[in-house]
């Protein structure tokens, strides 16, 4: 990784490192969308805390409901908010259909500014999910959004691009981790979708860059990255800054028949003798508790 | 995208010296902070309140509710603010290196500054607008601009100096002070325009890094390093790895030229074809599901061999 590439009249325009996810710039303009979503996620709650609520007699009834009511508004005002980001999402998209490609990080390109208001709208609902102490509620915006997620796939503590990710059955995405579809280079912003297959495991607090293609039962350890369009093989252990491959991965292979369970408490211990070849008068010089007892019972024979 | 907990790693120069004294600062701070709010929700109870039609009360109680959250992030930001002028002025802040006990005055008031700051930054940061982050650090004296996004990773707030256009990665660290042993060196950071931090990266104190600098992924500066210009950096710590050629225009066709997307589509078509089949029924992706289901299980019976 330390080797100097310089060359004036070629520039070096492979990519073999990674940065991050460009993340939205600030622009008071896209802060519009926000106070439309805020407000009608919060008046569906609204509209279940006049109807319902004080149908309730009596202060007895009214303080059992309440923790379950409270719960449950703080649920609808989160799915409200996310269905109406979602309906924004869908008017934005038939305006401007997202794609795969290279295109200029700046004021003016249309893929940016899009791919901008695209992040500013998810980011509200995202927000929300992530301190809302339900796991499973982030799998549904996410599949709402358009990510193809399944139920048993697990990244809340992770961070996981909106858009362009492809999971498969089972997928466990590690603490910390960044999962990218989109990583800024420069003056150039590059999309590129990400795969993940079935029964992939993604390590705590590593960087996987747009166009990883993770294969199935792969393991790709913590604190490694992989590189742009860097693809994973089926069964193997990655690890690494960028990752190679450390070993095949035979823990998929483990069937609960071939695991022995071993009652360590009730095992009977045995201690093993051993000899070992050497000369019988240096046999002193090994301090090994087995072998001064041997030299001992051997004096008194 | 917000950053989940486990991301929010947080500052590694926490405040050490706990003492009791010091959280009736935070007490007072939170205290005061709530009373505008509460004036606030007064005035609107008395302007749409009415027993007999209460619907406009309702109708913009959450527009209110917006509105409420922004100024108790903002009136908590003040309040630390004149607390912090006050502070300021019986020891204003320094660089350099101290000792690590109560007894060095720099040390002590360094804990009381991360102590009175550490409300407000941490609701500010819990705000899902990035602008509140950027009006909180230029408060509290960190020389930002509007066109930086400083609020996905951790930021220190005092001694750093930012350009314009800078992007600093998901959960990578900036920080200006650091506990070594038991010594606290503080120094400030100069980060210039257009500079590109990567995810998990962290700056160290005194680092300067000049214009046009990419600081890879997973990389780490060192005390006083200085990055020079156009220079991509990589590596534990970072060294030169290449010159950065990614900030001259029209580059886009030059780029896709290096990239073998073909080579590995072919490879891979399998893998392209079922994330691009879209068009597939309800019943069908239900039927594939099930029969998905029934290998995993049939997989877990198999006896080895």
């Amino acid at each position: 990784m330390t080797t100097e590439k310089q060359d004036s009249n070629k520039p070096d325009l492979t990519i073999d490192f990674i940065t991050s996810s460009s993340i939205g710039r600030i622009n008071f303009r896209f802060l519009l969308i926000y106070i439309p979503v805020f407000w009608l996620g919060g008046l569906t709650t609204m509209i279940y805390a006049v109807a319902f609520i004080p149908k309730l007699e009596g202060w007895v009834a009214s303080l059992f409901y309440l923790p379950a009511s409270i719960f449950f508004m703080i649920c609808l005002f989160i799915m409200g908010c996310v269905f109406f980001s979602k309906l924004l999402l869908v008017l934005i998209n038939l305006l401007h259909k997202p794609r795969e490609g290279i295109f200029k990080a700046e004021k003016g390109c249309k893929e940016f500014e899009f791919w901008q208001i695209r992040i500013q709208l998810k980011k509200i609902s995202v927000w929300l999910l992530n301190n809302c102490p339900l796991p499973w509620m982030d799998v549904l915006a996410f599949r709402w959004f358009g990510v193809k997620v399944d139920f048993s796939s697990h990244m809340i503590d992770a961070w996981v691009d909106t858009e362009f990710i492809d999971f498969g059955r089972k997928v466990m995405v590690g603490q910390g981790a960044v999962v990218m579809s989109s990583m800024i280079l420069g003056k150039y912003l590059i999309i590129k979708k990400v795969y993940l297959d079935d029964y992939t495991v993604v390590g705590g607090q590593t960087s996987v860059s747009p166009g990883t293609i993770i294969g199935r039962d792969t393991v790709l350890g913590a604190l490694s990255t992989t590189t742009f369009n860097q693809v994973l093989e089926q069964s193997w252990i990655y690890f690494g800054f960028p990752a190679k491959k450390l070993k095949a991965n035979k823990f998929a292979e483990v069937k609960p028949s071939s695991i022995k369970k071993i009652d360590v408490d009730n095992a009977i211990a045995y201690n093993v003798e051993f000899d070992i070849n050497i000369d019988e008068d240096k046999r002193d010089l090994i301090k090994d508790n087995n072998n001064v007892n041997k030299n001992n019972k051997s004096e008194e024979n | 995208m917000s950053v989940p907990c486990s991301l929010r790693v947080g500052p590694f120069t926490s405040n050490i010296l706990l003492k009791k004294r010091y959280i009736s600062f935070y007490f007072a701070i939170i205290w005061i902070s709530f009373i505008p709010v509460l004036m606030e929700f007064w005035f609107y109870w008395q302007l749409l309140w009415s027993d007999t039609n209460a619907l406009h009360f309702y109708l913009f109680l959450p527009l209110f509710g917006l509105l409420a959250y922004v100024s108790l992030v903002l009136s908590g930001i003040l309040v630390a603010k004149i607390f912090l002028i006050v502070i300021n002025v019986i020891h204003s802040p320094r660089e350099g290196v101290f000792e690590r006990t109560h007894k060095d005055k720099d040390y002590r008031y360094w804990n009381i500054r991360l102590i009175i700051k550490k409300y407000p930054i941490w609701i500010a940061h819990k705000f899902p607008f990035p602008f509140m982050d950027n009006i909180c650090l230029r408060l509290f004296g960190v020389k930002t601009s509007f066109s930086n996004s400083l609020f996905e990773g951790w930021v220190d707030t005092e001694f750093i100096e930012f350009g314009k256009n800078i992007i600093i990665g998901q959960a990578s660290i900036v920080q200006s002070s650091v506990i070594i042993g038991n010594l606290l060196i503080v120094k400030k950071v100069i980060i210039k325009d257009n500079v590109k931090i990567g995810a998990h990266s962290i700056v160290m104190p005194g680092t300067i890094i000049e214009e046009n600098c990419i600081l890879a992924a997973h990389s780490l500066t060192t005390v006083e390093q200085r990055l020079e210009k156009d220079w991509i950096y990589v590596g534990i710590p970072c060294e030169k790895y290449k010159i950065n050629a990614f900030n001259e225009d029209n580059l886009e066709e030059l780029i896709e030229l290096n990239i073998n997307v073909d080579g590995i589509r072919e490879k891979y078509e399998k893998l392209y074809e079922r994330g691009e089949r879209t068009q597939v029924g309800f019943l069908q992706r239900k039927k594939e599901k099930d029969e998905k289901i029934e290998q995993e299980k049939q997989r877990w019976q198999k006896v080895p061999t």
